[in-house]
């Protein structure tokens, strides 16, 4: 059993130390011998992670796991299709323009989603092996297919962190496909979101499909137009209220992801 | 006993930083310092943060500061009462685990996180408290 006083000693000691070490990282200071040692780790987080994802995977069988793949795409397919509907040539020319973006995607796996049950519960951030040096900076959004999955919140030189759109300190403008209404996603963290400040006077359905409205700022950052966030689950209208809120339900299983694509600039 | 702690803890901090937010090398810290009440724990507290805020992309410094923060109260707390005790290593790991998770910005189930990573701790507790008994026999047989 250590002395009291060489107890203390060590106390200060350490806590100076920690003090140091958030000053030096929050000034950039650590970032050429924090980068390769991420990148020396990423292997080992790749190989658990893998791991865990087939451990928590085997009971859904690779049929079911194709049922669900088609079922993303015909959705993706039937947005599509009825934008085209809905719009006219303006829009289709829209979703050409989107489409030749498409050649700067970056594609990425996921090396880490840390969850409190691992497999079960809905992560809050995900970690990609891409970082700097893939041409990856803070603030590019990360889909997967058509669907949005979260925004780049931290890059090293070979590796970044992505915040999940499902993450509490998410929020950003969307509307909805077939009602147009506007709104804001929030984040309620657990794999929830909710669409806040929708008018009253806007028409929100049960089933209808929630897409970004778009908030490119200007150095190219941010949310492209019409990327799918999920589907209304239910509507919650008073007409006392100021706004209506509606339940989102993302179409991405993220507890299943092993791939994404970052949208790079 | 030094190397099995630090087998544990790497094994802790890559479990944390890939796919749990169960604060794993905080519980594994605690159980540690109740049954071994040594400085260099202290050093492996402040080791681990550090590399668990690295590898989870915060910024460095959090953790260690929390873990060590935490040590100590619980080193000032023994020597008023018996911490090597079920109830108390439940109650710390409730009690830490509920601040580091509210320190990281999680606000979602974290008092079933908190409550399960505190059955976790005790597990933890129980397995170092029968290492450490096998231990003893072992180097008085010899």
């Amino acid at each position: 059993m250590p002395k009291r006083s060489s107890i203390t000693y060590f106390f200060v000691i350490l806590i100076l130390a920690s003090l140091i070490l958030f000053i030096l990282s929050k000034t950039g200071i650590l970032n050429p011998i924090t980068s390769p040692l991420r990148a020396l780790f990423s292997p080992i987080e790749s190989i658990v992670h893998g791991g865990m994802l087939q451990i928590t995977g085997w009971d859904e069988s690779s049929k079911i796991k194709l049922l669900k793949q088609e079922n993303q795409s015909l959705v993706g397919r039937l947005i599509d299709q009825q934008k085209i509907v809905a719009d006219n040539k303006a829009l289709s020319d829209q979703f050409q323009a989107q489409n030749s973006r498409s050649s700067s995607l970056i594609p990425a796996n996921i090396i880490g989603s840390p969850g409190f049950l691992p497999g079960i519960s809905v992560p809050e951030v995900l970690t990609l092996d891409k970082g700097n040096k893939d041409g990856i900076k803070e603030g590019d959004a990360v889909v997967y297919k058509n669907n949005l999955i979260g925004k780049i919140s931290n890059v090293s030189d070979f590796s970044s962190s992505v915040v999940l759109i499902t993450n509490s300190s998410s929020l950003f403008t969307v509307k909805t496909l077939n009602t147009q209404g506007l709104g804001v996603i929030k984040g309620q963290g657990g794999g929830e979101m909710i669409l806040d400040n929708v008018l009253l006077s806007d028409i929100l359905e049960k089933g209808d499909f929630v897409l970004t409205k778009g908030d490119i700022n200007a150095s190219g950052q941010g949310f492209l137009p019409n990327l799918v966030v999920g589907e209304i689950t239910s509507v919650s209208k008073n007409p006392s209220d100021l706004f209506q809120k509606a339940a989102i339900q993302s179409l991405v299983d993220f507890t299943k992801l092993d791939k994404v694509f970052v949208i790079g600039n | 006993m030094k190397l099995f702690s630090i087998v544990l803890l790497s094994l802790a901090l890559v479990l944390e930083s890939s796919v749990t937010t169960i604060p794993l090398v905080f519980l594994s810290l605690v159980s540690l310092m109740v049954i071994k009440k040594e400085n260099w724990i202290f050093l492996y507290g402040f080791l681990f943060g550090a590399l668990l805020d690295l590898f989870s992309f915060r910024t460095l410094g959090i953790s260690s500061a929390f873990f060590v923060t935490f040590l100590f109260l619980i080193l000032l707390y023994q020597r008023k009462f018996e911490i090597a005790t079920n109830y108390f290593v439940l109650g710390a790991c409730f009690i830490g685990s509920f601040s580091f998770l509210l320190l990281l910005g999680f606000n979602n189930l974290i008092i079933v996180e908190s409550l399960v990573s505190a059955l976790i701790g005790l597990l933890l507790f129980i397995m170092f408290k029968r290492f450490v008994e096998l231990d003893l026999v072992s180097s008085k047989n010899l």
